[in-house]
Formats: C-alpha cells, structure tokens, sequence
C-alpha cells in the first residue's frame, strides 16, 4: 500500500486541460520531491489530493482509500500556497480555532509541542499580520501538523525564505519524517528539495515525465570531471579537441563529462603547457538533471 | 519506521461542536457582529425620530407610525406594500442580516480559512449547518437590538403604546424563528457566489428586500399562499399572530433550512471549493 496512488488523473479548467493522464505513487514514509515548471498542474494535483478541487476523470487513493474518505481526510495536513489564518488573531488563536475544527484532545499541549517542533515557541502571542513570510510558512505548517496527520502535502513552503528560514524549515521537515510521516512537498527551489526528499515526481504539461527515488537519481545524475586553470580560453579548446562534451560553469570550473579520469586530464593539460589549479570528480545535481529533463522532452 | 495508521473520525457531534465553537469564537471577536447589532438598534430609533419632525417649513408631518409596536411588526400581515409604514418593521433586520451574512462568510474565503477547513475531515454538510445556525444567532440578537432600539426611540417619539402583548410576543417570537430560514438562505447564496464577493453582497441585498415576493403579491394579491416563502412569513407575523403564526414560522423557516443546506451541500460536493 502507497501513501498516495493517482492514476490517469485529468482536470479540466473550461477548454483548458491542466492534467493530462497524470500518475504517481508516493510511498508510505518518504519525502516526494514533486517538481515541475509553473503551470505543469503541480498545485492541482495537490488541490485534488486535499480535496480543495475535484477531478475531472481518474483515481485518486489515500492508503488505498477515495481521497474523499473522511477518516482518511482526518490523517492529512495541509499547506497549499499560504496558510489560511486570521490576520488579527494571533498566532495561538490561529492554531487554536484549528485544533477545535479538528476536536482534538487537549489542544493546549498539542499547540505546545507543534509551536516547539516548528521553532514558533516564543511567538504564540503574535498577531499573525506582523509576522514575517517565514514565521507564517512555519505557522502553515503548524497548522498542517495538528491532529497528527500520516500525510502531509505542502505546496512551495519553502518559496521567498531566507537561507536562515530554509535551513529551519529543512530541518522541521526532517523532523517531521523522522516522526513517521509522509510528506508531499513540491518547491522550485531545487537545491533545497535535494537535500531532503527521498523520492522525486517529475511534471510536465499535466503528466508525469519521470518518477524516482534518490539513489535512482543519483545514479542517473552524470559524472563529470572538473577542473580549474589559470588560462581557461586556451584549456578549453584543447580540451574540446580531445573530448566531446565539454562545459564551462558558474564557477569557471571546466566540466568534462566524456568518461575520463582526472589523472589523464592532468597529464593532457600538463603536455600542453597547461597548469591546473584544482580538479575533482562530481556528478550533476537535482537542478542540472531536472534542465537536462526538460531539454530532453522538448522544454527550453 | 512508520508509524501505526489510524483511521478514526470525529463523529457528526464532536464534528459540529468544533465547527460552532470556532464560528461563534469568530462572531464573538469580530467589530463586525457588534456594528450589526448597533445598527439594527440604531436604524428603527431613527425612523421613528425622523417621522416625528418637522418639515422644511417647520409645520409637523404625519408621524410614519400611530403605535411603537408598528416598528416591530405591521398591524395586519400585507405583502403589498401601500405605504414604508408598512416594510419598515422588524424585516428589515434580515436586510441587515444577509450583509452580515456575506462578510462573515466571504471572510471564510478571503483568508484561506475554508481551505484550512475542507482539507481536514469537515464535510460540507456540516460547514452549511454551521454557519446557518451561528449566523442565525446572529440575527436573533438582531431581532433583539432591533426591539430595544425601535421601543425606545418610538416611546421617546410619543407614540401610542396600546398593544396585545401575546400577539406581539408572537410576532417577534416568529420573525426570530424566521431567521433560521433566513441564514440559510444567506449561507446558500454565499456558497453558490462564493468567488464573487459583491455578487453575493448584492444577492444577499436582493432576496433580503423581499422584493420577489413583494412582485408577486402585486400580481397574486394579498395571498396567504405567499406564506410558505420566508418574507412571506416574515410579513405573516405581524401584530395580529397568534400561535398558529409561530407553527407557520417554524415549519417554514425549518423546511427552507433544510432545503437550503441540501442543496449548499450537494454544490460544494461537486464543485472545486477553493
């Protein structure tokens, strides 16, 4: 049994078909990286998972279950674009309306322990109006947190934070995991998904292009040799003479992807009159990967 | 490591307790139940202050009504209107009542709350019947504000006190019970507008003014077949109710409850909520 199981999944907005045929499974306890360009039918996908929007054709199952289920609806937490809170209440009274609607027992304390896993302790009294972007996605998530849920399904809660605010959130995150939950987490910011998730969702168009876990991933990502040189013009076109897919980074690393060891690299360079400074071995990361992706299926 | 899965629900009862406690919490802290309240106190006050002055000229007009109670209810239960004696009455609280109605609820939307809401266990059954009952509570105060506001400006105005005390214990005993209705009704058409924040102000409005029923009592006269709608009730309990008046408000008043939250519910059901 999966945690999440979509099949065939369309949506249609009037003439407007924002999911076409989409599938995915998300198992039991992972983190899922869903990825994909604005507009691929990321939030509608999530909506339909928290029931916000119905689905036009396709299954959606939780733990084996109609995602309409109300006992499933009472295990799912949810941060969908901004937390929906009361501006003039505060942060405590925000979370306590929330801990009634869910009938939970001794809101207090559970109110407690979630403010202290979501690092919001001393801001319980705030007014949620003056609180900062990463305040409120914390409280989101707080909010998302209570009744215990098995499932969580946050849309971009890591989006306008700062690095401060993003390593917090990773960390909340992971905590929650190590708890037992699910998360469905889908960001741009891919740098930081990488850092957490275990499993990755793919969209594109509506449909989903590719579907794999981390170490799928990682061994997917290609290899490269970098190296860096004090005459970069004239390294890289003899590099380009001998290899095939040469690629010069932000960093003014030259990247040799053509399978190769460092030591030949040296030694090639070092003939030809040319002196490395540094040189390692890497592999690309989520982000790299994910562009490769797209350029494969037709994108940028 | 996973943990256990459970998967229990609160039942209906815990369920609703949860959603009235949130909703009732939200109307008790809001300015916006408060100036609701001061408005349906303030506005009869004025009505039967303004009737008693004088006109440009300075000579005295004909005072609106002959009797303080006629600011409460009509004499006799007439859906055409002859003259604003006759529609400035206790019905105007239901006016009041469905802007009221339409900020709550449109504030529901404004700041993601519904989305908060829907994404848990809450069904939209228990959303409608929610709001219905806490907004009609709303407007049962109104009723009340309405009575204190509208007694002590037509005693201050000198009107006519004489009244049958049953029959106007009746009457404001019926437009209270037609609230229920009348909430339901708001709530129905804030589901039904609820992307469309002034549309829904405006129906509200709308259907408040009676104006539909008014139309057809023009065409059909003064029918009591005009009864088993909610102005039609509204107008029926007037100061000459009895107890049959109540048992009228109540059947009408429940029926188009629930007809209302049926149909709100099925809608939500099948419509994208947010």
């Amino acid at each position: 049994m999966n945690a999440i199981e979509i099949r065939n999944l369309t949506k249609n907005f009037g003439t407007k078909q924002a999911l076409q045929g989409l599938n995915m499974t998300v198992p039991i306890g992972s983190i899922y990286g869903f990825i994909g360009e604005n507009g691929s039918g990321k939030s509608t996908t999530e909506k339909i998972i928290c029931g916000l929007i119905r689905q036009s054709g396709g299954s959606v199952k939780l733990y084996g279950k109609d995602y309409t289920d109300i006992d499933i609806r009472a295990k799912v937490g949810v941060l969908i674009e901004s937390p929906g809170c009361f501006p003039n209440m505060t942060v405590w009274n925000n979370l306590k309306l929330q801990a009634d609607n869910l009938s939970i027992e001794n809101p207090d304390d559970e109110i407690r322990k979630i403010l202290k896993l979501v690092r919001m302790e001393g801001s319980a009294g705030n007014k949620y109006k003056n609180c900062s972007l990463g305040m409120k996605q914390r409280i989101g998530i707080a909010m998302a947190l209570l009744g215990n849920p098995s499932l969580l399904v946050l849309d971009e809660p890591i989006n306008g934070l700062d690095a401060d605010g993003m390593r917090i959130m990773r960390e909340v995150l992971v905590d929650i995991a190590k708890k037992g939950a699910t998360i469905v987490i889908s960001s741009h910011i891919l740098g930081e998904l990488e850092k957490i998730a275990t499993h990755y969702g793919i969209v594109r168009g509506g449909k989903m292009i590719a579907e794999m876990t981390a170490q799928e991933l990682d061994e997917s990502c290609r290899r490269f040799v970098a190296v860096k040189v004090t005459k970069t013009d004239m390294a890289k076109s003899l590099l380009m003479r001998k290899y095939l897919r040469i690629e010069e980074d932000e960093n003014q690393y030259l990247r040799v992807y053509d399978e190769t060891t460092p030591e030949k690299i040296v030694c090639y360079l070092y003939e030809n009159g040319v002196l490395i400074n540094e040189i390692k071995t890497d592999k690309i990361g989520l982000e790299e990967y994910y562009i490769d992706l797209m350029k494969d299926k037709g994108g940028r | 490591m996973t943990k256990e899965l459970k998967f229990e629900s609160p039942t209906f009862k815990q369920r609703i307790k949860g959603m009235l406690g949130v909703d009732f919490y939200r109307l008790f802290h809001t300015p916006l139940f408060c100036i609701f309240l001061a408005i349906a106190a303030i506005i009869p006050a004025m009505v039967s202050g303004f009737t008693m002055m004088p006109d440009q000229n300075g000579n005295k007009i004909e005072p609106l009504y002959s009797n303080v109670w006629q600011i409460i209810a009509a004499t006799e239960p007439l859906y055409v209107i002859r003259e604003i004696a006759d529609y400035a009455n206790m019905n105007m609280v239901f006016i009041f009542g469905g802007i009221m109605v339409s900020i709550f609820i449109g504030h529901d939307y404004k700041s993601g709350y519904v989305k908060q809401l829907f994404t848990t266990h809450a069904k939209k059954e228990d959303y409608m019947i929610s709001k219905t009952l806490v907004c009609a509570f709303a407007m049962v105060c109104m009723c009340l504000t309405y009575f204190i506001g509208g007694t002590i400006g037509g005693l201050i105005a000198g009107y006519e006190t004489s009244v049958n005390v049953g029959s106007l214990v009746c009457a404001v005993l019926g437009k209270m019970i037609m609230s229920l209705g009348w909430a339901a009704l708001y709530t129905f058409l804030n589901v039904i507008f609820r992307k469309y924040f002034g549309i829904s102000i405006a129906s509200s409005f709308f259907f408040g003014t009676g104006i539909l029923i008014i139309g057809a009592a023009a065409i059909l006269g003064n029918s009591p077949i005009l009864n088993i709608f909610l102005y039609g009730s509204s107008v029926f309990a007037c100061l000459s109710s009895n107890l049959w008046t109540i048992i009228n408000c109540l059947v009408v008043s429940i029926a188009w409850t629930a007809i209302y939250i049926i149909v709100g519910s099925h809608i939500l059901n099948k419509c994208d909520v947010y």
